[in-house]
């Protein structure tokens, strides 16, 4: 990885951070569309469209309503694909590392996005104080304030992150303990989880069951069919 | 000409509190939650209503104490504040106690159907839906589709918001139960159960390679029933074992398998 792609990687994560809850939630912090613009920066669309939606998959049936805590999605995102896609050699990705990495980032991405949250409360209550004392632009600063400080929280767990996948890969490459797999080795994996998570997350009613049933012809038929390999 | 003319009041305010509400969570914490960013946002149409910088100091603090709610939904709750605001600065009898009750209720209303609606219901199926079609496609088209759809609802919803919890004003519990929520929903459990039978199907027939290959098959069914047991479950409620950490585990096992039968699985 050269230090353009590290730095482009490290951007993008400002922003996927800032896009996974501050800041409008377009969903661009999503694995499924983090997985082919990391694919994009590291010089392989093909595998960051395939562990895009693999990850998107594994993240699939976590649902953030309520007070649920929830693994950061974004940086899994980024720096699964990143370890699937810069320790693969000729085919074979190191699976179960690149899913162990995303699956650590999850974990530690919402640490950190907790103390965003607690670093939040002393500026909002700063903000009320100002606007107790006649300052309407308070708000706005606080906002900015704390857009600031998230894209360089966002910026700086990609950079550790960053390092941490590149020790690793180094360690791991060529080594059975990375769970080598192929393409076809992960759609199968991914498949099964999508249709496990979507049953779960919607249930089957009798008019659901129609749906399913819809969707498991039109998917066999397909690949069995449709030249999809 | 009633109707024209609720259209036309605060009408540039209301689309500056719309814009603004894509930053209602910037300042999202555990003690006044959006209040910061639902503040900011309502911002335009107190200054509007209340020309007095004092008086708009004091209406907006009033604000900043706590506010939470789905944040594609909150608008609602943001055009229903304008229009209470305007009762309150009136001097309408009663008018702030019921502005307090109303967004007191309307917090829990709104989470309720904007999660419902967006985080269980279209972001798990159009998430599922694009995650099998570039498996099978190999493209990133089915991403750019995802985005473009949810933002096409969840941000349509957004700017809506405003306008029609302005027009409802107290009485926006109509707006509410409106059968686009509850069709919605059972559009988006629709289209991510047909997502969910395209991928049993393309992966059972991935995994048979085409043909009749038992041993591809009965992997599937490996993997499928291991996810099932293992905990694929809903985020934080599972009891088992988190959903990433199935995927782990099976991802680890076919691994094993792949290496072991020298780089090919069964």
């Amino acid at each position: 990885m050269t230090a353009i792609q590290a730095g482009a990687l490290i951007g993008f994560g400002a922003v996927a951070f800032l896009d996974q809850w501050p800041v409008l939630q377009s969903m661009i912090s999503r694995p499924i569309v983090i997985g082919p613009v990391v694919g994009a920066i590291l010089g392989d669309p093909g595998g960051g469209v395939l562990w895009g939606a693999v990850l998107e998959a594994m993240q699939l049936a976590v649902l953030p309503v309520g007070a649920a805590r929830y693994p950061d999605a974004a940086l899994a995102g980024l720096l699964g694909t990143t370890a699937a896609v810069t320790g693969a050699a000729d085919g074979v990705y190191p699976a179960a590392w690149a899913v162990a990495i995303a699956l650590a980032a999850g974990w530690g991405g919402d640490t950190v996005g907790r103390a965003q949250r607690r670093w939040n409360g002393r500026t909002a209550e700063r903000v009320r104080a100002r606007v107790a004392a006649g300052h309407l632009e308070a708000p706005g600063r606080g906002i900015a304030v704390a857009l600031i400080r998230g894209a360089a929280i966002g910026a700086a767990q990609v950079a550790v992150g960053l390092a941490i996948v590149a020790a690793g890969s180094w360690l791991l490459r060529g080594s059975p303990w990375a769970g080598p797999l192929d393409a076809r080795g992960l759609r199968i994996a991914a498949g099964a989880m999508i249709a496990v998570g979507g049953v779960r997350a919607f249930g089957l009613g009798r008019r659901r069951a129609v749906a399913l049933g819809l969707g498991v012809a039109m998917g066999v038929g397909l690949v069995a069919w449709g030249g999809v390999t | 000409m009633a109707e024209r003319g609720l259209s036309h009041r605060l009408r540039k305010e209301r689309r500056s509190v719309a814009l603004r509400s894509t930053l209602i969570q910037a300042v999202w914490n555990y003690d006044s939650l959006q209040a910061v960013g639902f503040g900011w946002a309502i911002l335009p149409g107190l200054e509007r209503i209340r020309p007095d910088r004092d008086e708009c100091a004091a209406r907006l603090h009033e604000h900043l104490e706590s506010f939470n709610a789905n944040p594609y939904l909150a608008t609602v709750a943001m055009g229903v504040t304008l229009r209470l605001e305007e009762e309150v600065a009136r001097g309408a009898a009663g008018a702030e106690r019921r502005l307090e009750r109303l967004l007191r209720a309307l917090r829990g209303s709104l989470g309720a159907i904007g999660d419902e609606l967006f985080w269980v219901g279209w972001r798990p199926a159009l998430g599922g839906a694009a995650a099998i079609a570039a498996l099978a496609s190999g493209s990133m088209w089915p991403a750019v589709v995802f985005i473009v759809a949810w933002n096409a609802l969840a941000q349509g919803v957004r700017a809506a918001g405003v306008r029609a919890g302005f027009a409802g004003g107290a009485g926006v519990a109509r707006v509410l139960q409106d059968p686009f929520w509850s069709r919605s929903r059972a559009a988006a459990g629709m289209v991510g159960t047909f997502a969910a039978g395209a991928s049993l199907g393309a992966g059972a027939a991935w995994a048979a390679g085409g043909t009749s290959n038992w041993g591809g098959a009965l992997v599937f069914l490996a993997v499928v029933a291991l996810l099932w047991l293992g905990g694929a479950r809903t985020g934080s409620r599972s009891r088992v074992l988190s959903p990433g950490f199935a995927f782990f585990v099976v991802v680890t096992l076919l691994g094993a398998i792949f290496h072991l039968s020298a780089g090919a699985l069964p």
